[in-house]
């Protein structure tokens, strides 16, 4: 047994060492958390929250505790992620610094993405500025004509010298008029098929040319924004991977979105714990705790939600044990747009009519319609379920792929096809 | 289902894989389903010779495991007899061995556990009480009786009833639960074999007339069972968990590798994403089926605190993800899938009869709302 525990192991006794420091230093320098550590909105990420939060970051980062799994020469520490994860099992108690939406796009996406791909005179100069928290990074990523098809993207790179103009649209960019920079695909070749022609670029979003517009939600918050590229000039310095092989870099780049870049997704739960106390109380006020079916109802949640920690786990740890195969993220990606939606709709059956109306601002009754709304989210954002199922059949199941009828030819006869399909009078 | 195995467990797997092909494919499961036990001829010794009916019970009592995890190991065995199917009492004999070795067995009661190791004798697990109001057993009670007790009540689904020397008997004692160990040849016990929806196993309706059984028959002590109880209860309901995902998992692989050969249109029929997608929801719910079994294996090995919980989650999951992945095969096959001759309906009756043993999806969701106190 000695050596499966892994405490004989020298880089985890490190490890303990390492949390036990960490524990030391969180303990005197940031706040203790008050209550359950719940995601802001973008409704919540005023101008202060955001400076605090930054600040809190700048803290980490002159501590030694920001890039903790990042390589040495670009401003990280170069540990194992195993002293990432007891950093971050340590800070759980602790305030953090949340940038919504943008933490996860910057430091699991990203930059991640950034590291895989992006040249190493790039990366000195950038990954320091990302650390100290003076970099969020966003993906300019969808545009109007392609969201399932990233390969379409229509917004175009024109070279001009030693730097680049960028022309187009890209949407659903979330948090985007929050960040600093922005991760863009652009095409840089029209003259072959569309996987051939595509190309990166880490574009600044006070760019002169760049327009951010935020757009209002079905659930009223504005997470997602939507881009224009007017003449944006960005430097070949800044391009991310080569020329023309943005494909590869798109790849590692949904790989990581679909959750395989989490810094906390191998562990796994030790346990279910309690039951979801909000859809608990939701039963209680509705006189429902005896009813059988609001019962069912209330253990399904339980058990949906448990199951989907112990998968996540299982499929990181799939990653760990082999390739990072992007049909194995989908896994992940297709359980939580497929569960995410019946969950709250099951929270609407166990609180019944009364839960989805409430008085004044109550935001706390007015939960449960939120959570219906946002559920809609998760099977369309970062890849719709049938991309997902397309993922797994495909390169996990081993089925044929998709029959294509663009793939083979030269994108720009594609676009002048679409906009006059053979056929029409 | 695990992703990692020790040596010993490979070489664990592996056994016992070649030995299900040598002596019990799945022709031979089929050969065997208008017999009387289901069971080739000698293949309770020989498993035994394999230490299957050993895992749960101490060296020291005549057991021993691989890997000195007996859960874990009973339920990597579990798994392979689910993917041919296996006939015979493998997760009765297991309960039943597990319930003797931590009830601190009588001297008589110790010989019997010996024999079962040894494959000599069967014993199966009456859940009675300890599930009485799942509806699959009409509960079953003990009065004393002088210095004996009698069980009167019924049992109406009693897995490997038929093959079974010997019962282990979970009865109600006013709020208490106890347990007996019972010959099936006693006066006012009867054991009527029953025909069942899954022709690859034996099943049987026990009735229990004022069945006299002496004080020597009761197992454990008498107010101490409950816990004893609950343990049996997790250990049948992970193996026969573990079984439906070996089940499970080459039902899907002989769909998958149908889905690629099988042409339609000039096609193969998986590039149709109608058909790939069933596919992909399927994976995805035998994946997570095979995490959360895993988690329930882990827990009830470590005896953790909500092992129980963990388990009914599985035992719900996989019981009803298990049928819907059964049906998404069918759909894929097409009427072949619906002839005599196919495997596929073999598979469909084993996956959901395990998914009503030892208390359906339903039944576990009650008890997990229970568990946390509502």
């Amino acid at each position: 047994m000695g050596a499966l525990d892994g405490r004989s192991d020298a880089s985890s006794d490190g490890v303990d060492d390492y949390r036990r420091r960490a524990r030391a230093w969180l303990t005197t320098n940031l706040p203790p958390l008050e209550g359950a550590a719940q995601r802001p909105t973008s409704e919540d990420l005023t101008p202060e929250v955001m400076a605090a939060n930054r600040a809190l970051q700048r803290k980490l980062f002159e501590a030694g505790y920001a890039g903790i799994s990042w390589p040495k020469e670009y401003g990280g520490h170069g540990l194992s992620s195993a002293h990432e994860g007891a950093f971050l099992d340590e800070a759980s108690a602790f305030a953090m610094p949340d940038f919504g939406a943008l933490s996860a796009t910057t430091f699991d996406i990203c930059v991640p993405t950034m590291l895989t791909h992006g040249a190493p005179e790039f990366l000195r100069r950038f990954i320091p500025k990302v650390l100290s928290g003076d970099a969020l990074v966003c993906q300019f990523f969808s545009e109007p004509s392609s969201g399932s098809d990233l390969a379409g993207a229509r917004t175009r790179a024109t070279r001009d010298g030693d730097q680049w103009i960028l022309n187009g649209q890209k949407v659903w960019s979330t948090l985007a008029h929050l960040a600093d920079w922005g991760l863009c695909l652009t095409r840089t070749d029209w003259d072959v098929p569309k996987h051939r022609g595509l190309t990166w670029f880490a574009v600044p979003c006070d760019a002169p040319g760049l327009t951010i517009r935020p757009i209002r939600q079905i659930n009223e918050t504005a997470e997602f924004c939507e881009d224009f590229f007017d003449d944006v000039v960005v430097p070949d310095t800044d391009r991310i991977g080569a020329l023309n092989e943005g494909w590869a870099v798109t790849q590692t780049m949904l790989v990581l979105e679909r959750g395989a870049g989490r810094r906390d997704a191998a562990i796994p739960p030790s346990g279910p714990g309690p039951m979801p106390e909000e859809l608990v109380s939701l039963a209680q006020r509705a006189g429902r705790l005896a009813d059988p079916l609001t019962r069912q109802r209330l253990a399904r949640v339980h058990t949906t939600d448990f199951v989907g920690r112990v998968l996540t786990a299982r499929i990181a740890e799939m990653g760990r044990l082999g390739e990072l195969n992007p049909g194995l993220a989908s896994y992940v990606k297709l359980f939580r747009g497929t569960y995410t939606p019946i969950r709250a709709r099951l929270a609407v059956e166990i609180g019944g009519g009364p839960a989805m109306i409430w008085e004044g601002g109550d935001a706390k009754r007015a939960a449960t319609s939120l959570a219906y709304l946002n559920g809609r989210s998760a099977s369309i954002a970062g890849g719709t379920n049938e991309m997902q199922r397309n993922g797994i059949a495909e390169r996990a199941l081993g089925m044929p792929r998709e029959p294509s009828f663009d793939a083979h030819r030269p994108f720009n006869e594609v676009v002048r096809e679409a906009q006059n399909p053979k056929g029409t009078p | 289902m695990e992703l990692t195995l020790t040596s010993d467990q490979e070489l664990l797997r592996e056994s016992t894989s070649r030995f299900i092909a040598g002596r019990c494919p799945l022709t031979t499961v089929r050969g065997l389903v208008d017999s009387h036990t289901g069971v080739p001829e000698g293949y309770l010794r020989a498993a035994a010779d394999l230490g299957w009916f050993a895992l749960m019970v101490p060296e020291e009592q005549g057991g021993g495991n691989v890997s000195g995890d007996g859960v874990r190991d009973a339920a990597l065995i579990a798994e392979e007899r689910g993917r041919a199917l296996q006939p015979g009492p493998f997760v009765s004999m297991n309960v039943v061995a597990a319930a003797l070795a931590a009830s601190g067995p009588t001297e008589a009661q110790a010989a019997l556990l010996a024999a079962l190791c040894r494959g000599e004798t069967v014993a199966t697990w009456v859940p009675g009480d300890a599930t009485a109001d799942a509806g699959a057993d009409g509960g079953i009670t003990a009065t004393p009786a002088g210095r004996d007790f009698e069980l009167s009540g019924q049992a109406d689904l009693v897995q490997d009833g038929t093959l079974a020397d010997w019962l282990l008997v979970t009865a109600g004692s006013g709020d208490d639960l106890c347990q007996f160990l019972v010959r099936v040849v006693t006066p006012g016990l009867s054991v009527v074999p029953m025909s069942g929806h899954d022709i690859t196993q034996r099943f049987a309706a026990v009735t229990f007339d004022r069945v006299r059984v002496p004080t020597g028959s009761v197992v454990g002590e008498r107010g101490g069972c409950r816990r004893v109880v609950e343990r049996q209860l997790q250990l049948a309901c992970v193996l026969s968990t573990a079984e439906t995902i070996g089940a499970m998992d080459v039902l899907f692989e002989m769909t998958r590798a149908y889905a690629t050969e099988r042409t339609a249109f000039g096609r193969a029929i998986g590039s149709f994403q109608a058909v790939k997608h069933q596919l992909a929801d399927m994976s995805l719910s035998l994946e997570a089926g095979k995490a959360i079994a895993v988690a329930a294996v882990r827990a009830v090995q470590a005896e953790q605190h909500d092992a129980g919980e963990i388990v009914s989650m599985a035992k719900a999951w996989v019981g009803d993800t298990g049928i819907d992945i059964a049906q998404g095969c069918f759909q894929i096959f097409g009427g072949i899938g619906y002839t005599w001759e196919h495997d596929l309906h073999l598979f469909l009756r084993r996956i959901t009869m395990n998914s009503l043993l030892f208390g359906q999806p339903d039944w576990h969701r009650e008890r997990i709302c229970r568990m946390h106190g509502l």
